[in-house]
């Protein structure tokens, strides 16, 4: 009996190194996302999460390493990639002077949708985010939460394979934080991956099935959510722990 | 897939529509009018162009119109260069997240060019629509040389743009840049005030080399030997292409972040330099003496402050030393050159370090309104961080006089720094309140181009004289008296009223912190559209 090609997963990174200036940002780093599951990576602040996943979105040249995303090579088949992908950085990508919905058009027709099809898409998105009700103001006028938002929409606009998102939740009130959650939760279920950053560890307990940390640019711990939290443990402890930061909070006299 | 090219077209045209600009209606109609004059004088080139390639005879045209080509391309790579500003460019930033390919970025980046060279293309038009109506010229020349000519251009523009926002990415190759630049545009004025030699007069009654591409747009548009020159003309355009696209590839994937940790990581920690930023806290308190601090630190490590610096005693002295030279040997009164350059200077600094004070801070200017600080010493500090780089600056300027062996007497140093100072004085007075009027982000990290709006900018050029006014006061006296006390009188009189007019501009400004602070912040934390200005 022939055997089934085997489905490439939706990230490798092999020995992956991003360095800046004499510091490696991200320090051999190797990585495997299977593809359909809800991937979180987490580490402490500049531990490398930001500089890893923008390498994956393509806006960073790592400085070696090899990196396979839905089974092609990044960087020598970027476009092919982006156009499976849907994307939250860390930082506005936002124009500001666009409305929501212009920016959303824009989007679409970025990964080459029909002018009618991103229009009503756009419309539909904006409908869901609640972003309708003022349709003329600009991005610059949005808040923090609303820019998110619409971040997170722009994501979503070509229906893509696989989610690149660094702190997405970030700024997002609890009911947008909902919706974004469900959004996800659905898309994972049709066969996309998501592969996110976050702080709020209990939202990766609840949301992730897998989960990475990454220390001072190298990988500590890979592995399914119960495999991390070695029993009882939640995973805040498991990633202090792991990342040893398990030290006495020490009195500031003047504090 | 054209339609990704159409959809950042389409944003941009968007963007600009929604674009409220701050200045108002008034400051709408003030661009509209600079626009006017500037494209209005390049339509008057034009019309001479028209004029010469419509009633030259064959053989002057076939000496002119290459060097006349010649003189578009230089004016079309160099100008913006030379302007301090790039010009427009795509935010790679943003659109790198895109399944774009790298063509159709490429083509909105020649469309960039294309508009940053409207006025040669205005020119061109003229020369072109002269030739096909000169009975001497077939219509076919100036129709196959044209469009071949200002492809050349555009694929060269882009690969040179490219190439030196990379290079200028690098610490010492942009501090060597600048001065290849100095040398670059100092020279045409060193040629003109030293007397043309005869070699170079005989270089230019001829023709320039016929392996030139102007020399073969040139033949080619007068219809000599025209295969051969179309075919060599293909081949400078084939070759700018390759540049270009070559260059703009290697733009898209150079990590310019990357690039400044590194420069950051091999800076040495000099002692001496961290003694000085400390200085402030010893002759005032905190937190002016804070703030004071902050601005020597991070204008002193901003790519683009440091340039302006340099450029103000290198560009400063280079430029005005022909003419200075010459009227120092005539006994003339080069002596006041001292003064020239640092007033040159100073107009150099005034883009980054007055006009708009908040610029290089963007977002964290939200500091100022958050902190418990009053926000006169917020101004204050930026004013006085200014004061030191352009006392700093005069001392430069003296001593690189001094060392190219230009006669500086001791009064006319004095006089430099007297008279820099009472400028700066009306220059700050105002900039304070420019800055919270038309507020713009700078990215400190790109070291060329504008702290301020392109029409701002122009606005500001045509207030000198107004602000200058007292200054220039003091000069008339010294003229119509013949007297240096009634200079200084004047002088001195001018720093009161200064003083007086920045005490006014202060209480004004304080005013329209309060009232325009959300403006203020979010035209600072703002990003427009797809492309953004240089």
């Amino acid at each position: 009996m022939e055997s089934m090609p085997e489905t490439p997963p939706a990230i490798a990174v092999r020995h992956l190194r991003k360095v800046y200036g004499e510091k490696a940002a991200v320090d051999g780093l190797t990585l495997s996302v299977p593809r359909g599951c809800f991937f979180g990576f987490l580490g402490p602040n500049g531990a490398g999460k930001t500089t890893t996943i923008r390498v994956l979105m393509g806006l960073a040249p790592p400085t070696s390493g090899a990196i396979e995303i839905l089974g092609l090579p990044m960087p020598a088949r970027a476009v092919e990639i982006k156009r499976r992908i849907g994307v939250v950085p860390d930082e506005s990508v936002l124009f500001d002077r666009l409305t929501g919905r212009e920016f959303l058009e824009f989007v679409g027709r970025m990964y080459a949708l029909d002018r009618r099809v991103a229009a009503e898409r756009a419309r539909e998105l904006l409908d869901l985010f609640e972003l309708q009700s003022s349709p003329k103001k600009l991005i610059a006028e949005y808040s923090k939460g609303m820019r998110k938002r619409v971040t997170m929409a722009a994501a979503l606009i070509h229906r893509p394979d696989l989610f690149l998102m660094d702190e997405p939740f970030e700024g997002v009130d609890a009911v947008g934080a909902r919706l974004m959650k469900d959004l996800l939760i659905d898309q994972v279920r049709r066969g996309a991956t998501v592969f996110l950053t976050s702080h709020v560890l209990e939202v990766v307990e609840r949301l992730c099935d897998r989960v990475a940390i990454i220390h001072q640019g190298r990988l500590v711990m890979e592995g399914d959510m119960a495999g991390l939290r070695n029993g009882s443990e939640t995973l805040e402890d498991a990633f202090v722990r792991l990342v040893g930061a398990e030290r006495a909070v020490e009195k500031l006299d003047w504090l | 897939m054209a339609s990704q090219l159409f959809a950042i077209l389409w944003a941009q045209w968007k963007a600009l529509w929604n674009f409220r600009p701050a200045e108002g209606r008034t400051g709408r109609l003030l661009g509209i009018l600079m626009a006017l004059i500037w494209y209005g004088m390049w339509a008057m080139v034009a019309l001479g162009a028209w004029f010469a390639t419509e009633t030259l005879d064959r053989e002057r045209l076939r000496i002119g119109v290459p060097w006349g080509l010649m003189a578009v391309s230089v004016y079309w790579q160099l100008a913006p260069i030379l302007s301090a500003s790039l010009g427009a460019t795509i935010d790679i930033k943003k659109l790198l997240l895109y399944p774009i390919p790298v063509g159709q970025l490429f083509v909105m980046e020649l469309l960039l060019r294309a508009v940053a060279g409207l006025e040669m293309l205005l020119v061109l038009a003229g020369g072109f629509l002269g030739l096909l109506r000169n009975p001497a010229v077939p219509v076919w020349g100036p129709l196959a040389a044209v469009p071949l000519f200002i492809a050349f251009n555009l694929f060269t523009a882009a690969g040179v743009r490219n190439l030196l926002e990379r290079l200028l990415a690098y610490k010492r190759v942009r501090e060597a840049l600048v001065f290849l630049f100095v040398l670059a545009a100092a020279l045409p004025q060193i040629l003109v005030y030293s007397g043309m030699p005869r070699t170079a007069r005989r270089f230019f009654a001829q023709s320039p080399s016929f392996l030139w591409p102007w020399t073969a747009a040139g033949r080619i548009a007068v219809a000599e030997h025209a295969l051969p020159f179309l075919v060599l003309l293909a081949a400078w355009t084939w070759l700018a292409w390759l540049f270009g696209i070559a260059q703009f590839r290697r733009g898209l994937s150079f990590d310019f972040a990357a690039r400044s940790a590194a420069d950051r990581s091999t800076a040495r920690d000099r002692g001496w330099v961290e003694a000085l930023y400390r200085a402030p806290r010893l002759l005032l308190a905190d937190p002016l003496a804070a703030l004071l601090e902050k601005e020597l630190r991070s204008l002193s490590r901003t790519p683009r402050f440091r340039l302006v610096f340099l450029m103000g005693f290198s560009f400063g002295v280079l430029i005005w030393w022909p003419l200075l030279r010459s009227s120092a040997d005539e006994g003339g009164s080069a002596a006041s050159y001292p003064v020239l350059i640092s007033v040159y200077a100073l107009v150099l600094l005034a883009e980054a370090v007055i006009w708009n004070v908040f610029g290089f801070d963007r977002s964290a200017a939200q500091l100022y309104f958050s902190a418990p600080v009053p926000f006169w010493k917020v101004l204050a500090g930026k004013n006085l961080a200014a004061l030191v780089f352009i006392v700093l600056e005069i001392t430069l300027v003296t001593l690189v006089c001094l060392l190219v062996r230009l006669p500086m007497p001791g009064p006319r140093i004095v006089e430099a720094y007297l008279v820099t100072l009472v400028l700066c004085l009306y220059l700050q007075a105002f900039g304070n309140l420019t800055s919270l009027y038309y507020p713009r982000a700078v990215n400190p990290d790109h070291s060329w181009g504008r702290a301020s709006g392109g029409r701002i900018a122009l606005f500001l050029m045509l207030s000198y004289p107004l602000l200058g006014l007292p200054v220039l006061l003091a000069y008339a006296a010294r003229f119509a008296f013949d007297s240096q006390a009634a200079f200084y009188g004047v002088l001195a009189f001018a720093a009161a009223s200064g003083a007086v007019v920045y005490g006014v501009s202060m209480d004004s400004a304080l005013a329209t912190a309060e009232t325009r602070k959300e403006r203020l912040l979010a035209a600072l934390g703002e990003s427009a559209g797809p492309v953004v200005a240089e």
